[in-house]
């Protein structure tokens, strides 16, 4: 007899789809939308973008059919999120529903193997992202921030490659920063994954990338802007040279300067992305021009 | 820089306004970004330019720019001197 699990379709991106299928017996599908009808279940295992993807199909198409993810990177924390982000028509599109949220999530650590040096440690960008964004949120309670602190604590000890300790500090960067926002550097990403990714195809730019590789000058722009970052390390016993340090090492300078003619471009875009409203510093319209000066420090 | 000024300056930046839009009776229905997001970085902004806190009742009952000046001046930021 079949267990439950075996009747679910599975859904598994190209590197991971071996392995995936050796585990899971279901039927395999290339996208959410070949699950059937009678289907009782979705086996959704790949990055963020797939997970939600595999979210919102489950809660706008087939609220009845269990939802199972299995992240195959950390960095999004898109399995325990009730956030979604969707990619319509070259801009991204956000929605926030408790309905999105999976039945389960299945941690696999036999997964990292497939993870190249660079990814791994531009999803460890990605983490880094959501703590420090939310961290310094103007949505971010007392609360948040106290728990955040506590989190960067334990980024600190962590080595920017794979490690599969990097699940569970995702999966909690990702639900503080739920419960208060994310800003410029989300911001930025969202805008200029689309156009980037269209301008050079073979480079490998994505959301976790473009987080990376600005995190460092979005954070000195918010120390520049304000003593809000300072007061909040020191408040909170955060250690502000340790964190600089490994912002420098997610930093990639060739890459960045490849950014800066769209961003210059899509500026305005980025000023009024949903993201970057919520900043935790007032993103000003000149700013502009210190992400250009940014390139020769 | 008088406060009108650095108020003046804040609105552009935050609500992407043009500076000819600017005036001291304009209301938050006339300026389509004085949405909520707007209302989250206006607050981050008069804490920069102001240095005072916006408490989450102000920012969200701001009804126009003269309810900012109302407010800022009873936690003794003038505008009058000018």
């Amino acid at each position: 007899m079949k267990s439950e699990v075996e009747t679910y379709s599975v859904w598994a991106s190209a590197s991971v789809r071996k392995l995936a299928g050796q585990r899971w017996q279901g039927r395999p599908v290339s996208s959410p939308e070949e699950t059937l009808g009678d289907c009782p279940g979705l086996v959704a295992v790949g990055g963020g973008r797939m997970m939600d993807q595999a979210k919102y199909f489950r809660a706008r198409r087939r609220p009845g059919m269990r939802l199972v993810l299995v992240p195959s990177i950390w960095g999004s924390g898109a399995e325990c999120s009730p956030i979604v982000v969707l990619n319509r028509g070259g801009s991204k599109h956000i929605e926030n529903d408790a309905a999105f949220l999976p039945d389960d999530v299945i941690y696999w650590p036999e997964l990292l193997q497939s993870v190249p040096p660079e990814r791994a440690r531009q999803a460890c960008g990605d983490v880094w992202s959501h703590a420090l964004e939310a961290f310094l949120s103007p949505l971010s309670s007392d609360e948040i921030q106290s728990q955040l602190a506590s989190l960067l604590g334990e980024l600190l000890r962590l080595p920017l490659m794979a490690d599969a300790r990097w699940f569970d500090v995702s999966a909690r960067a990702c639900q503080l920063q739920a419960r208060s926002s994310v800003g410029l550097v989300h911001g930025i990403a969202h805008v200029l994954e689309a156009p980037i990714t269209s301008q050079y195809p073979s480079d490998n730019w994505g959301h976790a990338k473009l987080c990376s590789v600005f995190l460092w000058p979005v954070m000195e722009l918010n120390r520049q802007n304000s003593s809000k970052w300072s007061d909040c390390c020191a408040q909170y016993k955060v250690d502000d040279s340790a964190v600089s340090s490994v912002l420098a090492e997610l930093h990639a300078r060739e890459a960045y300067r490849q950014t800066l003619p769209l961003l210059k471009e899509h500026w305005s875009r980025i000023l009024r992305d949903p993201c970057t409203r919520t900043n935790g510093t007032l993103v000003r319209q000149q700013a502009v021009s210190f992400f250009e000066g940014w390139v020769n420090r | 820089m008088t406060n009108v000024e650095k108020l003046k300056d804040l609105v552009v930046e935050v609500f992407l306004v043009d500076p000819s839009e600017f005036h001291l009776g304009l209301r938050r229905d006339e300026v389509e970004t004085w949405d909520s997001l707007g209302v989250v970085s206006f607050a981050v902004g008069v804490q920069e330019t102001f240095g005072y806190h916006l408490t989450q009742e102000e920012a969200l009952g701001v009804r126009s720019i003269g309810d900012v000046i109302t407010i800022l001046e009873h936690h003794g930021i003038s505008f009058r001197e000018e």
